[in-house]
């Protein structure tokens, strides 16, 4: 399953924040997209889900535009989380991860699915914990496992390691990477990007600045001019892509 | 304990409590009526027809102020405390904000006007009550989408607490305005003191006739929202996660903002203002179930706001002699203390945590 944004361009307060961004996913991989604070990597995604009301162009599942299918059926194709953490009200772990069910068409061993995708997510020891009790890493797996609950074949997710520790946010992107589904993410840390990431996506002023691997992508020019500090991909003695930095 | 038992406990518990509740204060009053003396006469006309009555085992007098006194008046307390309580859990799950209720969000007073319009202004377009039912109905979805928008509006396009609260006040000072209004353009005495009334909050004009809509309506919104139970669940997580969980997040809010306004205009038409109690309830209520989960908070808020305002109302009619305190006061005293505490302890009840 891919998703595919074209010439997506999007206005908010009367200021252009997309202008023609195009973007793929790469079934099977993790795509991600990288850019400076308030470049509109968020609002890109959220398009998605028809939640940023004035953008303009066209985004298509397997070729089928997302607004032919009905809100639930797109969440049955795409686990979306977002960056807001806050909860108003006082559901348990368990409570929050089941909502994921409604999505899902075959609801049968739901419980199974749910007791799942908690265990998943090593989140099953706060099952019954209240969510505004937890932190905002904990909470994130939490939301991540619900998003698994729903049972889609595709992750949208803003940021998926904020809040977390060094540890879990290698929990995170290794459960990603072992999921094998199709998965776009967007990332702030450039050196899990280069790590983790199979393709990445780089925008700047509304626009696809740069696109490809890691390698061809976090190179000195244009981390440089998207990010205005020194810094490149490049792998190091025991194979593994990193990125190294060297100042600002 | 497990959770799933604690709730099945809890569920008996209620259900004893509003038995028990409504045959006890039907006995409050002027008159005090025991509560075996109670459960006779109703056992005796719904199931003997009247055989005990009429072999004169009771006064007929005590049995006038049971059925057809007492009797509507309180199961009509139980539709008031039900149904507020419900609508109130959903308009928390509707604005995101545990703080909300029909009184606090404005849709009370915006049922109060388009009764006061119904009921003072010299247009007859349909049958008396319904008319009264329908302006208040009008009303009432009026002050709920202004409320929202303009709160909306205010807030920079997200709903904040404080904007919600303003905008909540404000819709209420124009609606109050109107009803004063009129009031006061009104000729009749009669119909100044019936406006003054309901106002006030009186549930004392209850007939078994007038209780047919609001049952009607509160069981149906009762219905509605245990069913939704699990879309005002995802609803309650924000926005932007209900959508991505599949709800038709713009849909669905307009919908129960319609079948909220629908039940408390039903109510409304007839008590005037009850304030607080779609407040109180449903945070007693997951204190007590110690969950969130609508499906579960809805049909205990309902047990449990009937009761209370059953026995509310029975304070408000036997503690003050002869003279009825108006039901509004009684629960605006327990209200709006609990508002107070909550603001304290929510800091605004804001999405901050």
């Amino acid at each position: 399953m891919t998703i595919c944004y074209s010439n997506i361009c999007v206005r908010l307060g009367g200021k252009d924040i997309l202008t023609g961004v195009d973007l793929q996913s790469k079934e099977g991989k993790i795509v991600g997209i990288v850019g400076a604070n308030g470049c509109g990597k968020s609002t890109l995604i959220k398009t998605t889900f028809q939640m940023v009301h004035n953008h303009a162009g066209d985004i298509l599942i397997d070729g089928k535009s997302v607004k032919s299918y009905s809100p639930r059926d797109l969440a049955s194709m795409v686990g979306y989380v977002g960056q807001d953490q806050s909860v108003a009200f006082d559901f348990s772990v368990r409570d929050v991860v089941t909502m994921g069910l409604y999505a899902r068409k075959d609801k049968k061993r739901g419980r199974v699915i749910i007791d799942t995708a908690m265990a998943s997510l090593g989140v099953e020891k706060f099952a019954d914990r209240s969510i505004q009790r937890l932190s905002g890493g904990e909470r994130k797996m939490v939301f991540i496992a619900r998003t698994v609950a729903q049972g889609a074949d595709m992750y949208i997710l803003d940021e998926p390691t904020n809040h977390l520790d060094i540890k879990h946010q290698l929990f995170v992107m290794d459960y990603l990477k072992k999921s094998g589904k199709t998965t776009l993410i967007v990332i702030h840390d450039l050196r899990l990007a280069a790590h983790y990431c199979d393709y990445l996506y780089m925008l700047a002023d509304g626009k696809t600045y740069a696109q490809g691997t890691p390698t061809e992508v976090l190179t000195k020019e244009n981390v440089r001019h998207v990010f205005g500090i020194d810094g490149y991909a490049e792998k190091d003695e025991s194979g593994i892509l990193d990125f190294k930095l060297f100042g600002a | 304990m497990n959770k799933r038992i604690w709730h099945i406990i809890l569920y008996v518990i209620l259900a004893a409590l509003l038995v028990f509740s409504l045959l006890y204060t039907v006995g409050i009053g002027s008159t005090q009526i025991s509560l075996k003396e109670v459960y006779s006469i109703l056992i005796d006309h719904i199931f003997n027809g009247d055989a005990r009555i009429n072999a004169g085992e009771f006064e007929s007098i005590t049995f006038r102020i049971v059925w057809l006194i007492r009797m509507p008046r309180t199961l009509f307390a139980l539709l008031v405390g039900a149904g507020l309580s419900i609508c109130g859990c959903a308009m928390q799950a509707l604005v995101l904000n545990p703080i909300a209720d029909p009184y606090v969000l404005g849709v009370s007073s915006g049922a109060s006007a388009g009764a006061a319009i119904a009921l003072l202004a010299p247009i007859t377009l349909i049958e008396s009550q319904y008319q009264t039912t329908t302006f208040a109905f009008v009303g009432a979805l009026f002050s709920a989408f202004v409320v929202y928008f303009l709160a909306k509006r205010a807030g920079g396009g997200k709903l904040q607490p404080v904007t919600l609260l303003l905008a909540g006040t404000a819709v209420n000072a124009v609606m109050s305005a109107i009803t004063s209004y009129l009031v006061f353009m009104a000729k009749s005495p009669e119909s100044i003191s019936a406006v003054y009334n309901w106002q006030m909050g009186a549930i004392s004009a209850a007939q078994w006739k007038t209780l047919v809509i609001p049952a009607t309506l509160v069981l149906a919104g009762l219905v509605i929202f245990t069913v939704m139970g699990s879309r005002f669940n995802m609803i309650m997580m924000g926005d932007e996660d209900a959508a991505a969980m599949g709800l038709r997040v713009k849909m669905f809010r307009s919908a129960m903002f319609i079948v909220c306004s629908v039940v408390v205009a039903s109510l409304v038409s007839i008590t005037g203002i009850i304030g607080f109690v779609g407040l109180v309830v449903p945070h007693v209520v997951r204190l007590l179930s110690r969950t969130s989960d609508n499906r579960t908070v809805m049909p205990m808020s309902a047990l449990f706001g009937a009761s209370y305002i059953m026995w509310a109302d029975a304070f408000a009619r036997s503690s003050h002699g002869a003279s009825e305190l108006p039901l509004g006061i009684v629960t605006a005293f327990i209200g709006a203390p609990f508002f107070m505490f909550l603001m304290i302890r929510n800091g605004y009840g804001g999405r901050g945590k």
